[in-house]
């Protein structure tokens, strides 16, 4: 059921047929791809399943502890290992290990590929395979291309796995983990709730304008429409934020937060963090 | 039982720069009084409110609230305005701008952890709220996954944690399904039989017999136009006119073929006799 | 840079740890700014004004905005963040929308949060507010100068934020490879990455931020003047404020333009084992055509960038640096003084 939501493969258009359409259209398409993203995510993150069932504060750490790791690294093969690893946690999780992986692969070239191909080329080094005189594909390019296609890769699934198992709300209080202030933690939950309040609002007046417009708009009076629906969303956000204050101040807000005591971790959390930082130690010396 | 709550003298509030939103408003409200505030959008009845919960501060006149006065200044002393906010709860009309916290547990938890009870305490003050309004199957659902109804229910159950002697409630039935409607007139309902202070800001006429033993009336010049018992508002039809909360229109009756105008209160059934 | 529309969005693998660390502590001292500012106002009243419009720079990035000619992009937002806000405060909710998005949308970006923050979060709100201000300070609300100062102050502060990034991935190869010589995070040296990423902002990305900062500018003056009366958050009258925060602005970004490569020599990798030698022979051999005319479009008017004649490549990134700082501070400069003639005939 969940597989079939269309939000697992958010695929950006192909170019051809991103030409064609509007920019009400465009941004309708922005809009209801980051709402269906982060529905699907928070689906994910109820199933059952190895990482859904650790402490977000241990996934944290671990992650940041094995992004390190993936950014220390010398060796392409400790990073293609910790790709690996990423992709069994993937699977234990049950999440679908070909959104997964075609999530990373299929859109990866699009990005970094076309920017690493020049490098092939422009890296000074032994040559590896000559094309025309002048011009050649050196080692030291493919190897320097393979090193930030492997690295981007690794780094965006292992940041996949934390945000697809764990649900938003509990990564939020992970965050006091990791020293950073409840005010900040407070804020940063606010504005996740009211992206998804102004995502509708905005969704709702562009879908009304788009049904108000009747062929085509001219390029002027479309810039127009945009600065005004960015003015009214502005509006909205204000008038939001003071409506907001006053609904907290009427519980009793006074500028400093009091969260409830985080539940300790338990003793599968402490081994999951203990194998994930063994394993960031291992990949770091190998990887030297 | 014959303690006043709320006692308002030729309160006056204005927006910034120059716009009214309230005139010479004389009221009071006692202890266990349930109120109906009625009138048409924009009269200033949510201003109203949130001068009763201290959120506004009035430009001139003076509300007193349990015999004290309701200032900018006695609000920046914490232990006043903790002891405030106990007792009084405001439930939005808007219930996005009361469902801040990223899910319902901390919602609901808000309150009472600002309060600084202790944990155990606040734990069982959430299931409590929670239970009451039967959405315990919510309590890890962030708030925009929530139905209109669902979210209306989450912002009672914040107010109801903090177990408040007051309610004040914006436009509470606006926007809800009829079942819900009706469920919620029962809280309130609920609510007044077990002795809490309940003012109600509307303009569903419909709702105003149940919700209310006494109704203040407030005009679209941001006056107080009436006070009564509901019977003696709701029968008013020139008063509740001149303040824009039933409409003439005419019409044609199918049996008589009759055309006429009459007044009409909207929601109310649409039946009546023809001498 | 996967999913988020935002093009400088820098994904994690691109930035050795060590520059993500140094990025991380550069910023640090621009939040601290931006909090200190928040509490001075009301720490209450601060923390939904800043959860609602790190909001709306999340959601503004989504909008699609189209230039004249057909092409269209997606703004930041945060130069209108900085006209709204103050540059302090700007930072601090830019920085929040793009911590959720580094969280929120999985592609990474997690380790270069601080990276990201200070091109999108610090340099373009700081650089786009300072022409903002040239150009409008005093002026009526309802002025053109402010539309046309909105407008070259986002385009302005996303070129320069370009740059900064630009640099950030230009020194990589330089500073981080193996030991034959490959490099191991981004791979472009200064000479090809400054242009890479500076002429298509300077083209689209920039103008886009420019054209929705405008707008938006525009359509306030006509609905709703009430919020280009001040930085919302200000606390003092804006202009009083406004002069130090300029001077500020101009002398903190050009020391840390000057520091910030020398901060990550520091730890010792050396310049010579990798250095002029190896540039000197880049774009030379290997360069496709295109790209070799892309370097001269940007070697051109400075030509004294070319590492290998200057003999030391610091100097030559930070005389290119400066160059560029003083390039917009004078384009800034002229336009301030363009206006301020017609602005006083407007008075007089």
């Amino acid at each position: 059921m969940v597989d079939s939501l269309p939000a697992h493969a958010p695929a950006p258009a192909p170019a051809h047929a991103r030409h064609r359409r509007g920019t009400i259209e465009r941004t309708l398409a922005s809009v209801s791809d980051v709402m269906e993203r982060s529905l699907y995510a928070e689906e994910l993150a109820h199933r059952p399943g190895l990482l859904q069932g650790l402490d977000p504060r241990a996934k944290l750490v671990s992650l940041i502890a094995l992004l390190v790791a993936v950014a220390l690294s010398h060796s392409l093969l400790v990073i293609a290992m910790l790709y690996l690893f990423a992709l069994g946690l993937a699977w234990r999780s049950s999440l679908p290990i070909e959104t997964f992986t075609t999530r990373v692969w299929l859109f990866l070239p699009f990005f970094t590929g076309i920017l690493v191909l020049p490098a092939l080329f422009l890296t000074p080094g032994p040559v590896f395979i000559s094309l025309t005189p002048g011009i050649a594909i050196t080692r030291t390019g493919v190897q320097s291309a393979a090193f930030l296609l492997l690295r981007v890769s690794t780094s965006v699934s292992l940041a996949t796995l934390l945000v697809l198992t764990s649900a938003w709300n509990d990564l939020l209080k992970a965050l006091s983990f990791l020293r950073i202030p409840d005010t900040i933690i407070l804020v940063l939950g606010m504005t996740y709730r009211y992206i998804h309040l102004l995502l509708i609002t905005a969704d709702d007046m562009f879908l009304s304008r788009k049904s108000r417009v009747v062929g085509h708009l001219s390029n002027a009076a479309e810039r127009r429409m945009v600065g005004a629906s960015a003015g009214v969303l502005l509006e909205k956000s204000l008038q939001l934020s003071g409506e907001v204050y006053l609904a907290m101040q009427s519980r009793g807000f006074r500028g400093y937060s009091h969260r409830a005591t985080a539940i300790p971790m338990q003793r599968r959390d402490w081994l999951g963090l203990t194998v994930a930082l063994g394993a960031t130690a291992v990949a770091i010396w190998l990887g030297r | 039982m014959d303690e006043t709550i709320f006692d308002l003298r030729q309160v006056c509030y204005s927006y910034p720069p120059q716009f009214v939103a309230l005139e010479d408003i004389t009221l009071s409200v006692l202890a266990g009084e349930r109120v109906a505030v009625l009138g048409s959008n924009g009269c200033g009845k949510s201003t109203l409110l949130k001068l009763l919960d201290g959120l506004y501060f009035a430009t001139a006149g003076a509300v007193q609230a349990f015999g004290q006065s309701l200032t900018e200044a006695a609000f920046d002393d914490d232990r006043f305005n903790f002891a405030f906010r106990r007792r009084v709860g405001l439930v939005f009309q808007d219930s996005d701008v009361q469902l801040f916290s990223p899910s319902v547990w901390d919602e609901v938890a808000f309150a009472p952890l600002q309060m600084d009870l202790e944990i155990d305490e606040v734990q069982a003050r959430v299931n409590e709220a929670l239970s009451a309004l039967r959405i315990e199957r919510l309590r890890d659902r962030p708030p925009h996954r929530l139905s209109g109804g669902e979210k209306r229910r989450v912002a009672l159950a914040t107010v109801l944690a903090l177990k408040p002697e007051v309610w004040l409630l914006d436009e509470p039935t606006a926007g809800l399904d009829p079942r819900s409607q009706s469920w919620l007139v029962d809280f309130m309902a609920a609510q007044g039989e077990a002795g809490k202070t309940v003012v109600t800001a509307t303009h569903d006429l419909s709702i105003v017999d149940a919700i209310a033993d006494r109704v203040f009336v407030i005009g679209e010049d941001h006056r107080l136009a009436a006070l009564g018992t509901p019977q003696e508002i709701l029968s008013d039809h020139a008063l509740l006119e001149s303040c824009n909360l039933i409409h003439s229109h005419r019409h044609r009756h199918l049996e008589s073929g009759l055309l006429h105008s009459h007044p009409h209160k909207p929601l109310l059934a649409h039946e009546h006799t023809h001498d | 840079m996967l999913y988020s529309p935002a093009s400088m969005h820098i994904p994690d693998g691109y930035l050795s740890p060590l520059t993500s660390l140094v990025m991380l502590i550069l910023v640090l001292p621009f939040w601290a700014a931006g909090a200190r500012h928040l509490r001075q106002r009301s720490a209450a009243r601060s923390v939904p004004l800043i959860a609602l419009m790190a909001a709306f720079s999340f959601v503004i990035m989504m909008f699609n905005v189209p230039l004249p000619g057909g092409t269209s992009g997606h703004a930041v937002g945060g130069a209108l963040a900085a006209i709204l806000l103050g540059p302090e405060v700007a930072s601090v909710a830019v920085s929040i929308a793009l911590v959720i998005q580094a969280i929120f949308f999985g592609d990474g970006g997690i380790l270069n949060i601080g990276a990201n923050c200070f091109n999108m979060a610090v340099v373009l709100p700081y650089v786009a507010y300072g022409i903002y201000w040239l150009a409008a300070a005093n002026t009526p609300i309802t002025s053109r100068r402010r539309v046309v100062g909105a407008a070259l102050g986002g385009w302005a502060g996303l070129t320069v934020a370009a740059f900064f990034a630009a640099v950030e991935f230009g020194i990589q190869p330089v500073l981080f490879h193996t030991a034959g010589g490959t490099p191991l995070y981004a791979p472009y040296p200064l000479s090809v990455a400054i242009p890479a990423m500076v002429i298509p902002h300077l083209l689209i990305a920039s103008v886009v931020e420019g054209a929705l900062t405008a707008l938006v500018v525009l359509y306030l003056q006509h609905a709703n003047r009430g919020i280009l009366q001040a930085p919302l958050a200000a606390e003092a009258p804006a202009e009083a404020v406004s002069f130090r925060r300029l001077r500020l602005l101009w002398v903190g970004l050009i020391v840390l333009v000057i520091a910030t490569p020398l901060g990550l020599l520091a730890p010792g990798t050396a310049w010579g084992e990798w250095g002029s030698q190896q540039l000197a022979t880049m774009g030379l051999g290997f360069v496709p055509h295109g790209l070799v005319q892309l370097e001269s479009l940007w070697g051109a008017p400075m030509a004294g960038y070319d590492l290998p004649a200057l003999g030391n490549a610091s100097l030559g990134y930070v005389l290119s640096a400066v160059a560029g700082i003083i390039l917009v501070a004078v384009v800034a400069w002229l336009f301030s003084k363009l206006l301020s003639s017609g602005h006083q005939e407007q008075h007089g």
